[in-house]
């Protein structure tokens, strides 16, 4: 409690900022005298959103599902690709600049295609969620499980550990502050995935009630959904966050977190 | 005293596609049993590479090693090292990172506690053993990375310029860390530096290295009686070894 307090004190700013800035949207938007259906004002957009609860609650909760799930399995996937890339020099040869070229193509232009092979249900957004995760992620392992300093390799060399042992105790410790910026980079992508696959085809989801609502002329509305939109952003980075400082409270980052 | 490692026409030449660097060699010694030897010379005369080849961390281009009459073709496993940049992990305390050591050897942790104990004790440290790294300033980190190389009590210490990056006074003390462990326990230890004043004090023979590519220029067996403290730095004897190793730097005009 005490901390929670602390906490509300040392983001008075912010909060004050978030206030401001609502409170200038709203009158502006009277004051402007733009129409309801161009832009309304924060208000409306909480009345309308509020009678739309339940839609809004359960597509929430499909769209957590696509990111989630996508999410999940290209963090697998990714650890999997990126340590067997960095361990083997053929797969580096092969593999890695492969997937360093798919990296430079815009993987949200596969959903049309995905949409088609696999229909309207939930495999073709997890799939583009994992297809949007699935590069930062083994990008940065691959750099993360390849630069372990000098001095540490040679240590290891030196006490005769076999391979296993070393990446237990040595490899995989060292190389998770880098695989956390690929994690938390993937996470922001995640929802977009997720997002931009159910504006394509689909129907339910955020995305779809987003694109329907706009149609209907209810931009009220679709500011509801992208309020849930951001909402489900901020707690898979949330989690990702929490995630990084239980597995590694002594890295430099948390450091300086914990000192703010 | 009985030789403990043969170096034979060792030559080190680092490629790098079209670029070759001749980094040292060819070049033959012997170390023997139980000596603290110093091996001096200028930045970039492949003294570090030359240690590592001995420990079997590297491999040579040419020439060979050996280790009591065997020849070395991999990783010797009975040493302890340290480098200027320590290799403490920040994910684990002074004492994590000692038992590091012990764990990748598959040793018994619990045999080793009141070791652990004593070693942290002979370098002050014994109030930080559940601090992190981090937490340490760069010569309480070097005195834990210096409980880490040696709790395994290896019988051969590999020295790669720890003292480098630290100030005057904690290197002061650091260097009495080690004379005194070399005392007790006699281990062969193979000290890489650059500083002529650290070599004379610690060693009982100095090798000294030309530039690159780095030759033996000569060797210098330091006779002065161990402990060496303050005292004895400020002998006229001890003036005169740094004095003619800096005439050897002199001539090669790197000092």
């Amino acid at each position: 409690m005490k901390k929670f307090i602390k906490w509300i004190l040392s983001g008075w700013m912010v909060i004050l900022f978030f206030i401001g800035f609502f409170l200038f949207w709203e009158y502006s938007v009277v004051f402007f005298e733009v129409p309801k259906f161009i832009l309304p004002p924060p208000s409306q957009i909480f009345l309308k959103g509020s009678a739309d609860i339940d839609k809004l609650i359960y597509y929430t909760g499909i769209t957590a599902l696509e990111t989630v799930l996508g999410f999940a399995i290209a963090i697998v996937l990714g650890l999997v690709f990126g340590i067997a890339i960095s361990f083997s020099s053929i797969l580096r040869r092969t593999l890695y600049p492969f997937f360093v070229s798919i990296e430079m193509t815009p993987k949200i232009a596969f959903a049309p295609l995905f949409i088609s092979w696999f229909g309207f249900g939930l495999l073709p957004k997890v799939i583009i969620v994992i297809l949007v995760c699935f590069f930062p992620i083994v990008l940065n392992a691959i750099l993360a499980f390849n630069s372990l300093s000098n001095e540490l390799t040679l240590f290891y060399q030196s006490t005769g550990a076999s391979r296993i042992k070393t990446f237990f105790k040595i490899r995989l410790p060292a190389a998770l502050p880098q695989c956390f910026v690929g994690f938390k980079y993937a996470g922001i992508n995640a929802t977009v995935g997720a997002t931009i696959a159910e504006f394509i085809g689909s129907d339910k989801g955020l995305g779809f009630y987003i694109s329907i609502v706009t149609g209907n002329m209810r931009p009220d509305l679709a500011f509801a959904g992208i309020f849930f939109l951001t909402c489900l952003g901020l707690a898979v980075f949330a989690f990702v966050t929490i995630m990084e400082k239980i597995l590694m409270p002594w890295h430099i980052s948390m450091r300086r977190l914990n000192k703010q | 005293m009985t030789k403990l490692i043969q170096v034979t026409n060792l030559k080190k030449v680092f490629e790098d596609g079209a670029d070759q660097v001749h980094a040292f060699g060819p070049l033959s010694m012997d170390i023997n049993n139980g000596e603290f030897l110093a091996i001096l010379g200028p930045s970039g005369c492949g003294k570090s590479t030359l240690m590592l080849i001995m420990a079997g961390l590297l491999e040579s281009t040419t020439g060979k090693v050996e280790f009591e009459n065997k020849l070395v073709e991999g990783p010797k496993t009975d040493i302890g090292i340290m480098f200027q940049n320590n290799t403490l992990v920040p994910w684990r305390t002074v004492k994590g990172n000692i038992e590091l050591q012990l764990e990748l050897r598959g040793l018994n942790l619990e045999d080793y506690q009141d070791k652990i104990n004593d070693i942290l004790k002979s370098v002050s440290l014994e109030d930080f053993a559940h601090r992190y790294p981090h937490e340490l300033s760069g010569g309480m980190q070097q005195r834990a990375a210096f409980c880490q190389a040696m709790i395994h009590e290896p019988k051969i210490i590999l020295l790669d310029e720890p003292l480098g990056k630290l100030d005057a006074m904690t290197r002061e003390k650091i260097r009495s860390d080690f004379q005194k462990l070399w005392m007790v326990k006699r281990p062969t230890v193979i000290f890489v530096t650059h500083s002529i004043e650290e070599a004379v004090q610690l060693s009982s023979r100095v090798i000294l290295i030309s530039p690159r590519p780095g030759k033996i220029d000569r060797e210098i067996k330091i006779d002065l009686p161990y402990p060496r403290d303050l005292k004895l730095k400020r002998s006229e004897k001890f003036m005169k070894y740094v004095n003619s190793i800096e005439e050897v730097f002199h001539e090669y005009g790197v000092i």
